[in-house]
Order: structure tokens, then sequence, then C-alpha cells
């Protein structure tokens, strides 16, 4: 699965902008489901199995990532953008981004040596920030980009034993998992959705609820993960290598407590998410037309949102299991 | 010699400490043109004859990079460092650094999440930002105290001949000097030419001050970079890419040598603008003028945005500028001595 993982997190993807991510997925999923793509570009799919579920499950993960879109190009050819979802202005300062996925720039700073008094020691204003392509001017400049071009924050996949580094690790590692589940036999039929525009307040997965119309959901996410230096414990959040991260309470859902204690007893490696913070697809889904039961499955992330995500594999491996538990005790109705 | 592919492959090799891999690469192709040694202070000295040996030029181009070193490992993975060099605190969190350690891993900065008030980071302290190795409680088995650390970088290409990466500073003024030496490899020589791939420049101008002692040149021209406009660097500072050569103008410098590099220029159409300081240059320059009794001593420079950071640009055109001023300055004469 990393493999498929390091391919899923090299495309881009800001949200909006899904289309590489979305026609990558569909090549993997064509032939082991049914699918179809909505008019927002979410992937909703049914994968049909050996038996008939006693409820409607729709399994989700997002295609999209965090971004930057251009908004402008200066007269001397630097480009302004905005950020697409939330990034911290010191995770943009003098990095390399892409754009359109093929067009290279960087995000200038302004070198150290020529900051004054506290400058150097505070963070820029986001609006004064710009991108650098090496134009001269605003007209070479808008010859090859156009205002509304999305672009990424590089950060190459990269793997040091059984930790992970990358970009858009959130949620291409769903979005990996989901496809195993896809692609391999089911035990029960069930739904799935890639969606997009998860990053600008979970926008895909309000119409792909509202479509598939489910009786409970699955959440395949990345979340925060604050186990690192100088951190005490009651504010880690979650820790690498203790397994997925299940969600009794975030910033968006309160989750059905007959799931969350489900998948805690389940026997699979996994840890409650220790905060109420942060939010995933099911703000949406729970609230689904007459309301959905809901399940979130995230595999702890140190630095998200930023080109450096680090994962461990084996809570990819453990939210795999854990998902493919839930999906059976579910659709058979051994989970309540 | 690609300039192109030579700078890419400079600039993403590692040159700092007990780090060597591009002053290897670029001491291997200054010895293809020129007769080239090892200092034991580990600088590297290429000759090449001209027709009056007792007269030499010495060209210098810093191959050291700013790096960090590790004062501390601790036991879940997570390390402490020291500058070596410049570094805006600013740019780590979440940057991707290559740790040199018993193997090469990357690591990353840690970044602080905005529940537990990331926004409020202060930037005063680099011993406040930790890396995670990403080998856990595996660190100390690769990682120790004294280990260099340097930035994960890229070269890439931009539009037209403008290119970015990391560590610039200064591989465009070590490609400068392997260009030359191909060029001046192959012509008549008026003097003698010894090419200098100095270490140490980012911690105090170490290396140049000893090797410019062993060669006793009497007179010497530093190849660095030097700030490039952009939206948040005053016109007042800085020169202006892709509008040629810097020379260098400071009462640290040659006056001579300052004029006749302009007059160079002029003459043959090479495109150049003035750098001109109060003071001091804050390059090698400091420190070759004074050695022993005395240098004349030149700067040229190849205009740079976002100095010191992995995301330093230049343009490529800078640096054939910066060649074609140097290789006619030698071959018309070199300064009034």
């Amino acid at each position: 699965m990393t493999e498929l993982l390091r391919q899923l997190a090299s495309l881009d993807g800001t949200a909006g902008d899904e289309k590489a991510v979305r026609d990558f997925i569909i090549s993997k999923i064509d032939g082991h489901c049914r699918f179809e793509v909505d008019p927002l570009g979410n992937i909703l799919a049914f994968k049909a199995g050996k038996n008939r579920s006693v409820k409607k499950l729709l399994v989700d993960a997002h295609t999209d990532e965090v971004g930057l879109i251009i908004t402008n190009v200066t007269a001397d050819g630097f480009l302004k953008f905005k950020t697409v979802g939330g990034i911290e202005t010191a995770v943009m300062l003098s990095r390399a981004v892409r754009i359109n996925g093929s067009i290279n720039g960087v995000i200038g700073t302004k070198p150290v040596h020529l900051t004054h008094g506290d400058e150097g020691k505070s963070l820029p204003k986001p609006e004064s920030l710009y991108i650098d392509i090496g134009a001269k001017s605003r007209e070479e400049a808008l010859s090859f980009v156009s205002l509304g071009d999305r672009a990424v924050i590089c950060g190459e996949y990269a793997e040091n034993g059984n930790f992970i580094c990358s970009k858009a690790l959130d949620d291409r590692i769903g979005c990996a998992i989901l496809i195993k589940l896809l692609v391999e036999d089911s035990d029960y039929d069930f739904s799935a959705s890639f969606t997009v525009q998860e990053e600008i307040g979970v926008r895909g997965a309000k119409t792909a609820a509202y479509t598939v119309d489910p009786q409970a959901a699955i959440m395949l996410e990345a979340t925060t993960a604050a186990d690192i230096a100088g951190v005490p414990q009651e504010k880690t959040v979650c820790s690498l290598g203790d397994g997925v991260a299940v969600s009794f309470m975030d910033g968006g859902t309160v989750y059905d407590r007959a799931f969350y204690n489900a998948a805690l007893q389940s026997g699979i490696k996994c840890q409650p998410k220790r905060a109420v913070t942060g939010g995933n697809n099911s703000a949406a889904v729970h609230l689904s037309r007459g309301g959905v039961r809901s399940l979130a499955l995230s595999v702890p992330c140190r630095y998200i949102h930023s080109p450096s995500c680090v994962c461990d594999r084996d809570d990819i491996d453990s939210a795999y299991k854990l998902a493919r538990f839930m999906i059976n005790g579910i659709c058979s109705g051994d989970i309540e | 010699m690609d300039i192109k592919t030579t700078l890419f492959t400079l600039s993403d090799a590692v040159a700092c400490g007990t780090v060597y891999d591009a002053r290897d690469i670029a001491s291997h192709i200054l010895s293809k043109y020129t007769d080239c040694k090892k200092t034991d202070t580990l600088t590297v000295i290429g000759t090449l004859k001209g027709a009056n040996s007792s007269r030499k030029i010495m060209l210098d181009a810093h191959i050291d990079q700013i790096a960090m070193i590790v004062t501390d490992v601790d036991q879940n993975g997570f390390i402490t460092v020291s500058k070596c060099g410049g570094i805006d605190l600013r740019t780590l969190p979440a940057r991707r650094v290559i740790i040199h350690g018993k193997q090469r891993v990357q690591g990353v900065f840690c970044s602080i999440p905005p529940h537990l008030g990331g926004g409020d980071t202060k930037f005063e302290n680099i011993a406040d930002f930790k890396i995670d190795t990403m080998l856990g409680d595996r660190a100390r088995d690769i990682v120790s105290v004294g280990d260099y650390v340097t930035f994960y970088t890229e070269a890439k290409p931009l539009i037209g001949s403008r290119v970015a990466g990391g560590a610039f500073d200064d591989r465009a003024g070590v490609v400068c000097l392997l260009e030359l030496a191909e060029r001046l490899s192959k012509t008549e020589l008026p003097f003698d030419v010894i090419f200098v791939l100095s270490d140490g420049e980012e911690l105090g101008l170490r290396g140049s001050r000893t090797a410019t002692f062993d060669i006793d040149p009497d007179e010497a021209i530093a190849i660095d970079v030097s700030f490039s406009d952009a939206p948040d660097v005053s016109g007042d500072d800085c020169g202006k890419m892709s509008e040629g050569a810097m020379i260098g103008v400071s009462p640290a410098l040659d006056g001579g040598i300052s004029r006749k590099l302009i007059d160079t220029a002029k003459k043959n159409n090479i495109p150049y603008q003035c750098e001109v300081m109060g003071s001091k240059t804050g390059t090698n320059c400091d420190v070759i003028s004074v050695n022993k009794g005395g240098v004349k001593t030149g700067l040229v420079s190849i205009p740079l945005r976002n100095m010191h950071t992995a995301a330093e640009v230049i343009d490529l055109d800078d640096i054939v500028s910066v060649c074609d001023l140097i290789e006619k300055y030698i071959l018309s004469g070199g300064a009034d001595i």
C-alpha cells in the first residue's frame, strides 16, 4: 500500500482542482466496483460484496489537499496568491512550489541579513508573500500561468524505516486505504466516496452524502499528532505507532458512541483521539438528510497541512484493518 | 562544461564541516583543467601557469554552505542543533533537512500545530526548534552530537535562464571558477592564475584566510553572490537579477581593480552593475586583502534572491557575464600593479 500512497501523494490536487487524483483513483478501482462522478467531482462507488448489507454504509476519503491559488501578478512578474485550506505562514517561506503540476516557482523570503530589529523574529504578513517563477514581467508570467491556477508546496515522498514523510498525506492515506478496500473482495456490499473540497469546508462530502443517502458512515482520514519534543503527553492528541486514532468528538462532529466503542474493543491496535479539535467530512456527513451514524478513523500525522507530513506505516495498516473490521461489523449487523 | 548541469549537481551535493561531497565534485572538475592539490586545511587550489610566472592572480569562491550542527539527541528521535552560518528561523517549521549521521537520513523541523499555539512561535533561539529524525528510538544509533545537518534542496529550472535551488551561495561562484578554469586552460595567460575553492566562509571567512597566506598572490578576485531585487527588498540594498555581473566598489576593495573591471565590461559590452558598499564587503575579500603585507583585491558577484534559504534564485546568464568579465580582465593584463 505504500507504493500506492507514494503515487497518490505525489499527485497535485489542491481543493477544487482534484482531477489528477480523481483520474488516478478511477484507473485503480475501474473493474472492481461500479462508480460515477458527480457534478462537483466526487467519485461515488458501490462495491458488491458476497453478502447484502443490513445497513447502507458509506466509506469516505477526500481527494483534495491544501494548496495555493494565484490571485494576481505584479508588474515585475511575481505571482500573488491566497492559501486554499489552512497553511501556516512559516511553512510557506522560501519553499519550492509547483503550479498546475508542472511550472516551478519559489516563495520568496527577505534575506535574514537584510532584516532589521524584530523583523527577523516575527512572521511576515501572508498577504506580503509572492511566488517567483523567474518571470521578468507581468506579461511573461501570464504567458505561463493564469489567475486562478493552483499550486502546491513541494514535499517529496520519503521513507525512513517505518516513517513516511510527504506532502498531502492528508488525505491520500485515506484514498490509498479506500482503493485497497474497493479492489479487494468484500464480504458485504458497501458504498464509497472519494470527495472533493474537504479543506475549504467539507463541501464534496455534503453532496456525496446526499446522493448516496447512507445509514452509517466511516471517514478514513489523517489527524494531527503532536507527539513531538517538548509537548506534554496530555496535549499530544495521538501518537505515531500506537495505531489508528478513533474520534469520540471533534470540532465538527459528535460521533456515534456504539461505533466508537466497537472500534476500541475490536482487538485491532488503535487509540482514542485525545482532544476535541479539528474536523473532517463527518461534519457534513453525520448531519446529512435525517442524520447518519458516523465514525472517523484517522492515521496520526505530525506536521499536518505542511509539505512534510509524517506518519507511521503500521498506523496505516491498522487503519486499513480496523476499517475492514468495522465494514464487516456494521454491514453484518454484528455492530448495532 | 555545461553551466546549468554543473550548478545543479554541485548545489544538490553538500559541503560543510566534515561533509565534502560538493568539494570533491568541484575538485574533480578543477583537476581536469588545472594542476590541482588539496591543502592540509582542505582548501582546493588549482594552478594554471602563465608567461610571467613571477606574478599570480588568485580567484576565490567558497565551497562551503550554511549548515547546522547537532548538539543533542533525545531518546525519542528528536535532535537539537546549533547554527553554522546565518539561518532565518522563521523558515524552519516543517522544513526538510538531511542529517549527515552514520547514514544520511531525512529529518523534518518540528512544526507546532495550531491547537498548541503554533501561531505564537517565537523565532529567537534555534535550540527551540527540534528536528524530528523520523528514526524514533533508533536515532542515537545513527545520529551523534557533532554531526552536520543541511537543508534538503533540489535545484529546479524556472522560466528562461533563471533557476532555483539551495547552496547557490556560493556554488554559483564555484561554477564561475570552474568555467573560467576551462576557458583559461585553452589559452596563453599573461601570468599564473590560481583557483581557490575555499572552505569555512560561512563560519567567518576561514579557508580563504589561510589559502591566501599559502599562495601569497599579487592580486585577487573573489566570486560570490549578492542580494538581488525582490518585492520585499529595497532597491537601494541590492542589484538586479539578469542585469549582469555585480562589480564591487568598497573602501575595503582596490579601487583600481574595480575601475578596470568596469572598463573591461564597458569595452567588451559585458552586462554589469556596480555594487557599492560603505565598508567591508562581508565576503572573503575582507580577509584576502589584508593577507601578509596586503593584496589588491576585487569582488565580482552574481545577483541572488532569498539568500541562505533552500529557495535561492539566480539567472544563469549572470554567471556567463561574470565569467566573460573575469576572463577578459585577466587576458587584458589584470590590475596595474
